[in-house]
């Protein structure tokens, strides 16, 4: 046989390897039902509207830090944070002792259709970080946003900084109206009241967009890797976990959504300094609380560029920022961050305590 | 995989792309007929049978306002199908545009495997190599301003074609005596309305009482609590103990 005889037999035999992969795949995910997610146990300690605030129970000693009170993006589902026993960023800071309240933003739907922007910080956020104060009789708590969530945090916190004794920002976009920034590039050019218009918008609808971002490897390239887990139980599940959040979007309220894109994608007013919220102006320099702002070097949805300049916008004297080798949602359940990422958060915190 | 064989994967990309070229300027001109909904099909032979030429209904009476009893129904659907009419031209555009990114691609594969040949490669490897190179040539055009103003565009066409889809739905259900889009968000807005007093009022009354009985510790966080706090906005304190939580119904 000659060097490209070899070479095409070689490819063959590859080829015929991946096939059989891929057909043990299928007979493992035949009869795999529906995966667990959000495993840690907690409870519901105020609902309102849509909105639930969860208290998770305590897995170790206290560390008799301040609660903290995680408020998620409104666009995707919060379990990411809890999605199973070994990749869980909640559950690694209950093992560190720490207290920890989740906001879920839940599904909205018509009824919500007419809730801006402002009701959410200043009306939900506000009420959940009031319920935490009042029910452990403490002027100020831990906020750590996550992602729009990040965004949301830090609006609050700049009309009630008082109420803010650290703040912990993670993926959280600042200037959205960075080169790297593409989701806002497209943004731009939409008539977000016209989308609006005709109510809410679907989770369907931004996951297109948040595909369109890579859409090779989120619709082509992930899948052909799945046919080479050789079927593989444990793994799949795990793809299967995430697979199902990815796609677990909620509809977005119409008034809520078209005043994020506006104000913070198309008019960039929070690093402006021209956001206002409830009568009253945000002001980033209003934050004195220490910060620590943790961004990924290889996220494709909120570029470092857009997270790195809040450190020139804040008050605060005591600002460090982490960069995590991870993607934006590597940050969380990738096997190098899952464990580290929560362990600085806690050790940063312990430095402050 | 041989040089011989990404050239002909250009050559049929590039086939591809003249095809949607001529498709653009097709749907440019007017709509083709090859593309006409099945809807105008009986317009098209009852204008045939009077004899009065070639059926194009966007040019046929060129800003004719409509007329009559109906003229409402005439004008949203005239609208929706100027917007489909833009959708349509837009999408060519569109499909055009990711030919191009696909071809791109492909010079970019066959010139990395004319430098490095891709000999003892796994099939795995090769489609690899193909996504980097197709996502990088992706991510160049993706950045760029006309992307951006297309991608919009289809989006705005989209979400006005819902607005108007919207209002011919509106005057259906009017008819038909059925509660109507316009008549829930009314109840929307009062509900919204509604309960953005009461928790105003509730607040304040709670400030008030507060204040008036001076127990919390003044100015601080526990007394603004009490001002704002859940009991005051229509929040439900879950009172029984820690559980479980069930699973809850997806939207």
């Amino acid at each position: 046989m000659n060097a490209s005889t070899e070479s095409l037999a070689e490819m063959l035999q590859s080829a015929a390897a991946m096939q059989e992969s891929g057909r043990a795949v299928l007979r493992s995910m035949l009869g795999m039902g529906d995966v667990e997610v959000g495993t840690s146990e907690k409870h519901c300690v105020l609902s309102e509207d849509k909105i639930r605030l969860y208290r998770y129970s305590a897995l170790a000693r206290s560390a008799n830090l301040k609660p903290v009170l995680i408020c998620y993006a409104m666009v995707n589902r919060p379990y990411l944070l809890d999605l199973q026993p070994d990749r869980s960023f909640i559950r690694e800071l209950l093992l560190s002792g720490l207290d920890v309240y989740l906001l879920d933003w839940g599904y909205p739907d018509g009824a919500d259709r007419f809730s801006g922007f402002e009701a959410y910080v200043d009306g939900y956020l506000r009420r959940c970080i009031e319920f935490v104060l009042r029910e452990h009789v403490i002027d100020s708590l831990t906020l750590l946003g996550v992602c729009q969530g990040g965004t949301m945090s830090l609006c609050y916190a700049a009309l009630e900084p008082e109420q803010i004794a650290q703040l912990i920002t993670m993926v959280t976009p600042v200037d959205f109206k960075t080169p790297e920034n593409l989701l806002s590039k497209w943004a731009q050019h939409i008539d977000v009241e016209l989308l609006t218009q005709s109510g809410n918008v679907s989770g369907d609808f931004l996951n297109l967009v948040y595909l369109s971002l890579m859409p090779f490897r989120l619709t082509q390239q992930k899948y052909v890797n799945l046919l080479q887990m050789q079927g593989d139980r444990v793994q799949l599940e795990n793809f299967m976990r995430m697979e199902k959040w990815i796609f677990d979007s909620p509809d977005q309220p119409a008034a809520a959504f078209r005043e994020f894109i506006q104000w913070f994608f198309q008019e960039n007013r929070l690093v402006r300094g021209e956001l206002t919220l409830a009568g009253r102006p945000v002001r980033l320099k209003n934050l004195t609380a220490p910060l620590l702002n943790i961004y990924a070097s290889k996220d494709h949805l909120v570029p470092p560029s857009a997270s790195i300049p809040l450190g020139a916008h804040i008050g605060s004297q005591d600002y460090q920022s982490l960069e995590v080798d991870a993607g934006h949602i590597g940050l969380y359940v990738g096997s190098k961050t899952r464990k580290s990422v929560p362990a600085a958060v806690t050790a940063w915190l312990q430095a402050r305590r | 995989m041989s040089s011989g064989f990404l050239k002909a994967w250009v050559d049929q990309a590039g086939a591809f792309q003249e095809m949607l070229a001529r498709l653009v300027e097709q749907s440019t001109a007017a709509v083709p007929p090859s593309m006409a909904s099945p809807l105008l099909a009986p317009w098209k032979n009852f204008v045939d049978t009077l004899g009065m030429g070639d059926f194009n209904p966007g040019q046929m009476f060129p800003g004719m306002p409509a007329l009559g009893v109906s003229r409402e129904y005439q004008e949203t659907a005239a609208r929706l199908l100027d917007l489909s009419k833009q959708f349509q031209q837009r999408y060519a555009e569109f499909a055009q545009q990711n030919a191009t990114i696909m071809q791109d691609a492909f010079h970019v594969l066959k010139k990395r495997f004319d430098e490095a040949p891709p000999a003892g490669k796994t099939p795995a490897e090769l489609y690899d190599a193909w996504i980097d190179c197709a996502e990088g040539t992706y991510a160049q055009a993706a950045h760029s301003e006309r992307f951006a103003r297309l991608l919009a565009e289809l989006c705005n066409i989209s979400s006005a074609f819902k607005v108007e889809r919207g209002k011919l739905t509106e005057q259906i259900a009017r008819h038909l005596d059925l509660p109507s889009r316009a008549e829930v968000d009314t109840l929307h807005r009062q509900v919204h309305a509604l309960t953005t007093a009461i928790r105003a009022a509730t607040a304040s009354s709670a400030a008030s009482g507060t204040a008036a009985s001076g127990s919390a510790t003044s100015g601080s966080a526990a007394s603004r609590s009490a001002a704002s706090g859940a009991a005051a906005s229509g929040a439900t304190r879950a009172s029984k103990p820690p559980r479980k939580p069930r699973k809850r119904a997806k939207k």
